[in-house]
């Protein structure tokens, strides 16, 4: 072993002991048996119905782009569920600990958590509401919906694209495992050096932050990759690029920043891993190290990636904006370049995160401005959605209620976030609780436009709308528990107190954590209101189906083809005419125009080698937390075999007969309601065309678009 | 489609807005709200800087919401109030206007804030403290070193030093030296200057200057470990005459600090019972000392107890609290 290990270590079970498993604390073991029982009953349920032939046929082996999508939305909502607990055990702490004379309990002196436990939480909420659960989500979002709007049938790589889910699962359940099995790191989700050298966190936990860091990284930056193919390659005909629909022009800019951002995250966690594993010096304060290196390396990712994921944000408020409008987006050229100037100056600014290490005004000033550069184009987003608005005619639907949310507290972020960019403003608040409410209000703006989509593209995927009066309870309960715990919090910040309080020392705080702890209680509500949106929209399906253009107003590609959207996506590849593809045929009287001649459609075949490798990726990233070396060699070189069986085996994919494809669409238009729009009598307008039939026995315009999946 | 036959809880709605009651008791007491109740010359000087970017920024942001509600209120569909263009989405007299207000705003907070603000409360150079220092002005010097938890204040002029407490004169410029011994923090007093982040093997300055006497709080402001929440000192500005007979009770005490002692009182320790410590004798030059060490590979571990399981430790803490 290269590092002096505190604590037993054998070479079977690496640190691993029974005294690892906190059975005995008074929250995880219940916790623990309740998950438990849940796993083994939904086993059960499965077993009882037979369903599992299904369930590795249909998702786990899939490759399909909307099922991938779907799971990482489900995952997402999972993961936001439990960083949501943290924080509401986080708030419950603070408000019970406050002040000099609080009792404790469980071992704490003030509150229920000792300070490590409560490092943990935070660490924990941190990372997993930003990679785990907001990530997630987003890109579960671009991935059912950016190949639909830009015509294609699939990603350019479907495989990879289910390589990157079973990858970020597999940091899900590590970091699930850390609940159950040792700890998690405490020193925050950005890590300090050079705190989190062996030295100073002698336990598993910042290992466990290591590799859960590691694997999302990964999935992350092979998702980018796949994406920016798909939208540089995979456009139908006539999309080019001054048709893109907004929100692929948005993932488009933030999956840039996430190929060339993450790889520099890789690094500084890989030479962490190394500082702990090798016993080198990188980040050490001795020995020649450098921890301001670290802090460094950290924020060259970490803010790009905090427009990793603002922008597909600013992309799906994009498309619900002029869709409850009724009108095109306005400025969508400016909005274009306000995209990627976002985009390019995201990577100049990362010291706006540790102004106070002293780097002189001249430094300062060079990166303050920078960041003050950042809200222009975003000052014009807001202004361009604004104008969308004007003249328009604007049907307050749930999904509009949600992405006006998040137009405020964007607005409101973007205020405190031009106040922290002054290093003067910065010395005074920053790692304090402002900080905090700042980027909250950023994220919330994330969160907001994410249950905008899911609502505004939900009958694109399932064939039926949500329950829109139980949307707009969700959202009304959760604005109510945004404003309670977040007023209160920026006020914090202006009475100074510091963030990452394990006990907050100033009774003056108490009142406003305990407005806090209420509007934890009212988000409960809304998580309340959102399943019962669930429950009730399931129930009333039949209802609501909906027709291929859900809104009546949509205006992009996706809304071309049929609701629930067939898994080759577009029976015949679509003809693109204008920026609005869809709100143009509208307007042409094309709406009803349908395919006359069908192709065959070349799809590629499930595989259960993505899962496998996931399921590899978390056995390593296991056995190198506890230093398992034998488990890591043996998981390591699986991993490495299945790949190359993979290339060597490659995909040819099936092929759907024509005929077969003829069918399914009269059928998903015969059990589709038509939109009940005034139609235009007016047939094609000269020039127009519809659908791209292709020349007669080439057969291959259909498969404009879809990728050969051959070797 | 969006028929309203039954809307659940329209009050909820309500709800949203009541917090902002809030804001209306603000700034009613005196000293709670530390960041607008500054009494260093540091800290009012970033107060007066907030003040202005936050009136620019209010100023765009405040009118921008106005118009998108007025907007949201206008356009309403059914309403009638506004009327639909569906095909008007390009002005180029706005898009100016979009890209040139922004612009404006932000080259004017560059120069009025950022740039200016960045020199006057640097704080290796703080020019609102040091243009006035007069030429026969007897500035103090504070050495700090933070330790896994404590911060102790060496004050070399007078060969003594305190731990977690820090006394100074009032109006005379006090200017810091600070380091860490183990890990990363910030040297903060919100109501006196702001935060320096304080480095094991490296050296940060900073500077403080008030003209006003009292008691002001202390804290880590960075997430250090386990003892970070206890990691609080008490500020005193006082009067050049008190500091004097504070400096000469300090020097009476028993305390004596050697580098053998210095690593001992550097051991990890939870400051839970708030305990201030006087030093009379400090060896020359132990905070250099310190440094050259901890850059030879010097560390403080922390025992399993302090980050695992910290139950059994924070018990006895707890016992010695009482008694
Ligand atoms: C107008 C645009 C923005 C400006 C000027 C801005 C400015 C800043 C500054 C200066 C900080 C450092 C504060 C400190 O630690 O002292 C910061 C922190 C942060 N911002 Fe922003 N920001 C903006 C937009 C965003 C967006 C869009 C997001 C993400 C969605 C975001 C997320 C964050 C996060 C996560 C942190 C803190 C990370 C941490 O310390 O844990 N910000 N912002
Ligand atoms: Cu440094
Ligand atoms: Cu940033």
């Amino acid at each position: 072993m290269l590092v002096n290990l505190p604590g037993p270590w054998n070479p079977w079970l690496g640190r691993l002991a029974l005294s690892e498993i906190p059975y005995t604390n008074p929250i995880l073991a219940p916790l623990f048996v309740v998950v438990v029982v849940l796993g083994l009953l939904m086993v059960a349920g499965i077993t009882y119905y037979g369903k599992w032939g299904y369930l590795w046929k249909e998702w786990l082996t899939t490759v399909d782009h909307k099922k991938l999508g779907i799971m990482y939305i489900i995952l997402g909502l999972v993961m936001l569920f439990r960083g949501f607990i943290d924080g509401l055990m986080m708030r419950t702490q603070q408000a019970m600990a406050v002040g000099p004379h609080a009792s404790g309990m469980m071992g704490a002196v003030h509150g229920y958590l000792t300070p490590f436990h409560f490092g943990q939480i935070y660490s924990a909420h941190g990372m997993i509401m930003i990679l785990l659960a907001a990530t997630p989500l987003l890109v579960g979002i671009m991935n059912i919906v950016i190949p639909l709007q830009i015509g294609a049938r699939d990603m350019a790589y479907p495989y990879l694209n289910a390589l990157g889910l079973w990858i970020t699962a597999a940091a899900v359940v590590l970091i699930m495992a850390s609940l159950f099995v040792g700890d998690f790191a405490h020193n925050g989700w950005f890590g300090y050096a050079p705190i989190f050298e062996l030295a100073y966190s002698p336990g598993v936990g910042v290992d466990y932050w290591i590799w859960t860091f590691q694997l999302v990284a990964l999935g992350t930056t092979l998702g980018s990759i796949n994406f920016i193919a798909t939208i540089v390659k995979m456009r139908a005909p006539g999309m080019k690029w001054s048709r893109l629909p907004m929100f692929t022009w948005a993932s488009l800019s933030a999956n840039i920043i996430a190929l060339t951002s993450f790889p520099c995250l890789q690094v500084a966690i890989g030479l962490v891993a190394a500082d702990r594993y090798l016993g080198t010096h990188f980040f050490t304060a001795g020995f020649g190290g450098n921890l301001m290196l670290y802090t460094n390396l950290f924020w060259l990712w970490g803010h790009p990636e905090v427009y990793f994921v603002i922008l597909p944000a600013f992309g799906m408020i994009s498309e619900i904006i002029p869709t409850f409008s009724e009108k095109p987006l306005f400025g969508y050229v400016t909005m274009v370049l306000a995209t990627f100037a976002i985009a390019g100056v995201s990577w100049l600014v990362w010291l706006h995160h540790f102004f106070t290490m002293g780097m002189g005004p001249y430094v300062s000033t060079e990166f303050s401005v920078a960041t003050m550069l950042v809200g222009i184009p975003t000052g014009v987003k807001v202004f361009n959605w604004a104008f969308t608005m004007y003249r328009g005619r604007l049907t307050y639907t749930a999904a509009m209620y949600w992405a006006l949310g998040a137009l405020f507290l964007l607005l409101v972020g973007g205020l405190t976030g031009m106040m922290l960019s002054i290093p003067a403003i910065n010395y005074m608040v920053h790692n304090s609780v402002f900080v905090v409410a700042h980027f909250h209000m950023m994220l919330l703006c994330i969160v907001y436009a994410i249950f905008g989509s899911v609502i505004y593209w939900f009958p694109k995927v399932f064939g039926y709308t949500l329950n829109e009066a139980w949307g707009k309870v969700m959202f009304w309960l959760f604005s109510a528990g945004t404003a309670l715990v977040f007023i209160p919090m920026f006020m914090e910040g202006f009475m100074g107190m510091t963030r990452r309080l394990d006990w907050p020392f100033d009774p003056h705080w108490a009142p406003y954590l305990n407005i806090q702890v209420l509007g934890i209680l009212v988000y409960v509500l809304s998580i309340l209101a959102f399943v019962v949106m669930l429950y009730v929209s399931i129930r009333d399906r039949a209802q609501h189906r909906a027709a291929a253009d859900a809104w009546g107003t949509s205006r992009s590609l996706e809304w071309l083809t049929a609701s629930p959207v067939p898994f080759y996506n577009f029976a015949v590849v679509p003809q693109v005419n204008a920026r609005d593809e869809v709100a143009w045929r509208r307007e042409h009287g094309l709406s009803a125009q349908r395919a006359s001649h069908y192709d065959a459609i070349h799809m590629p075949n499930n595989t259960g080698i993505a899962i496998i490798i996931g399921g590899l990726t978390f056995v390593l990233g296991f056995a190198l937390t506890w230093r398992i070396w034998w488990l890591s060699l043996i998981s390591l070189l699986a991993i490495i075999v299945m790949m190359i069986y993979r290339s060597a085996k490659g995909d040819p994919g099936h092929v759907i007969p024509a005929e077969e494809v003829e069918r399914m669409d009269r059928e998903a238009e015969r059990t589709m309601p038509r939109a009940d729009l005034p139609r235009h009598s007016g047939g094609v307008l000269g020039g127009a065309i519809a659908y791209d039939s292709g020349a007669a026995g080439e057969g291959s315009a259909n498969l404009r678009g879809a990728p050969d999946y051959r070797p | 489609m969006f028929t309203r036959k039954w809307q659940p809880l329209r009050w909820v709605r309500y709800v949203a807005l009541a917090p902002l009651l809030l804001l209306l008791n603000g700034c009613a007491t005196h000293s709670i709200w530390w960041i607008f109740d500054p009494h260093g010359v540091g800290a009012k000087a970033s107060f007066d800087y907030m003040m202005i970017d936050v009136a620019v920024m209010l100023g765009i942001v405040g009118l921008t919401a106005i118009m998108i509600v007025w907007f949201m209120w206008r356009y309403h569909k059914g309403r009638n109030r506004g009327t639909y263009d569906g095909k008007w989405a390009h002005s180029t007299t706005i898009e100016v206007f979009v890209w040139g207000i922004p612009i404006l705003a932000v080259g004017f907070l560059s120069w009025a804030v950022a740039i200016n603000g960045s020199f006057a409360v640097n704080p290796y150079n703080p020019t609102v403290i040091t243009r006035h220092l007069k030429p026969h002005g007897d500035p103090i010097e504070v050495d700090v070193i933070a330790t896994d938890w404590q911060w102790l204040f060496i004050y070399p002029q007078y060969h003594m030093a305190v731990a977690n407490e820090l006394v100074v004169p009032a109006h005379t410029p006090v200017f810091f030296k600070l380091t860490s011994t183990a890990v990363t923090t910030d040297f903060f007093v919100p109501q006196l200057l702001g935060m320096i982040d304080v480095m094991p093997g490296m050296r940060t300055k900073d500077a403080l200057e008030s003209d006003s006497i009292g008691q002001y709080q202390g804290v880590a402001a960075d997430y250090c470990g386990a003892g970070t929440s206890w990691m609080l000192f008490k500020t005193h500005v006082v009067s050049k005459s008190d500091f004097a007979s504070w400096v000469h009770h300090a020097q009476q005490s028993t305390g004596n600090l050697t580098v053998a002692g210095f690593n001992r009182f550097a051991e990890p320790y939870i400051n839970i019972n708030n305990k201030v410590e006087y030093f009379s004798q400090v060896q020359k030059g132990l905070f250099n000392q310190v440094i050259l060490e901890v850059m030879h590979g010097r560390k403080w571990p922390l025992p399993m107890f302090m980050t695992e399981n910290m139950v059994g430790y924070l018990k006895k803490q707890a016992a010695e609290h009482r008694a």
